[in-house]
């Protein structure tokens, strides 16, 4: 009975010990959460300023921002979640219409830092700057992005991540009208 | 008598076992970071908090952990420590948490904290272990400080703190020497303290 204790309490203590944890966190996340949802929401109001500098107002729905300036409608945003090599890569993608691109910026991502990580860097950015969405594919792949030497596979997600859900966006804006 | 064992083991960790320059632990997450005085004192805040906790954590169940899952255990506390910064950092300072990057979650890995654990947390009192913690940590900031400062201003040819411009230097200023804040300067400038450092006789070599 003694040796059977002794041999299952390694066990029973990693249990207990990783249920405090949990429990601890779970705690601090919802301490934490709203005001990481606050700013992650200022990141991406502060984004589409710069995206679209003459916006003023904008409204989210269905999963897409429609840009305002005081008069007109300036384009639409939304964001894009891609599959990188060191995780999810959160983009936010720009459209002018409902065909060309007004531009992409990176949310958050985190990719080798020297490599995969100049997916965030403005030289692979701007490559999309006025592109039409049928033209976003790898140069290898038909396409006009260049992907970054080293990081195919960065390159390559950022670059799936915003053909497939543009599609699918302006599919969903097209059903509307 | 536990008063003065208390101050040597802190004074212990900031010269004759500084975690950089003596121990030469934790260089992947020190270097990477030590581009701006600004990231290098978030980071030493951090790892002093993660330190600091499983520290006291770990000395004060020293006697119930099952040896054997020892380090299991060790990396559950940690982690544990780090993510909880991971997420105020996240909350409340963004802009340092989007500077730091994947180093922030990588403290889980810095084998300062591991080391400390299971050299001296797992074997000393809770007093003496929040002393080491102490210690460690302060000698980690300051060696953080020393090479980013001359990063920055090397690198750059100014300094800025809290995002408040303190000085730019003359020629520096407009010629600035970049390696300093590339990777590779990271390198140079540890490997010319180190020297420098043993030279004055602050570090003894064995």
């Amino acid at each position: 009975m003694k040796t059977t204790l002794k041999k299952i309490f390694p066990v029973i203590f990693v249990t207990v010990i990783v249920f405090m944890a949990v429990a601890l966190l779970s705690w601090t996340n919802s301490i934490t959460k709203d005001k990481i949802e606050f700013q992650e929401e200022q990141q991406i109001q502060s984004m589409l300023g710069e995206m679209f500098p003459d916006m003023s107002r904008y409204a989210f729905e269905d999963d897409i921002y429609t840009i305002y300036s005081d008069e007109a409608q300036l384009g639409y945003a939304f964001l894009a979640l891609g599959k990188g090599y060191g995780g999810s890569i959160n983009i936010l993608v720009g459209l002018e219409n409902e065909t060309t691109i007004k531009g992409i910026s990176i949310i958050s991502q985190s990719e080798t830092p020297g490599l995969g990580a100049r997916i965030g860097g403005s030289s692979f950015v701007g490559e999309f700057t006025g592109l039409s969405i049928d033209d976003v594919a790898l140069k290898q792949d038909g396409g006009q992005i260049d992907a970054i030497t080293g990081a195919t596979i960065s390159s390559g997600a950022v670059v799936d991540a915003v053909k497939a859900t543009a599609v699918e966006r302006v599919k969903s804006l097209q059903e509307k009208e | 008598m536990k008063t003065t064992s208390f101050w040597k083991e802190f004074t212990k960790g900031i010269v004759i076992s500084n975690p950089l320059f003596v121990l030469v632990l934790g260089l992947c997450p020190a270097l990477a970071v030590s581009t701006s005085v600004d990231n290098a004192l978030g980071m030493s805040i951090g790892v002093t908090f993660v330190l600091l906790g499983s520290n006291i954590i770990i000395s004060a169940i020293r006697k119930i952990i099952p040896n054997m899952v020892r380090i299991p255990i060790f990396i559950v506390i940690i982690a544990t420590f780090v993510t909880i910064v991971n997420l105020v950092f996240h909350a409340y300072v963004p802009s340092l948490y989007e500077s730091l990057g994947i180093y922030l979650p990588l403290i889980v890995v810095n084998c300062i904290i591991l080391g400390r654990a299971e050299a001296f947390a797992s074997k000393n009192p809770l007093l003496h272990s929040i002393a080491d913690a102490l210690g460690i940590s302060i000698g980690f900031m300051l060696a953080l400080l020393i090479i980013s400062f001359l990063r920055e201003t090397l690198g750059t040819g100014s300094l800025s703190i809290f995002g408040a411009r303190l000085f730019t230097l003359p020629i520096l200023g407009e010629h600035p020497m970049a390696i300093f804040v590339l990777p590779p300067g990271a390198f140079l400038l540890m490997g010319l303290l180190l020297a420098l450092l043993r030279r004055l006789g602050v570090i003894k070599s064995e």
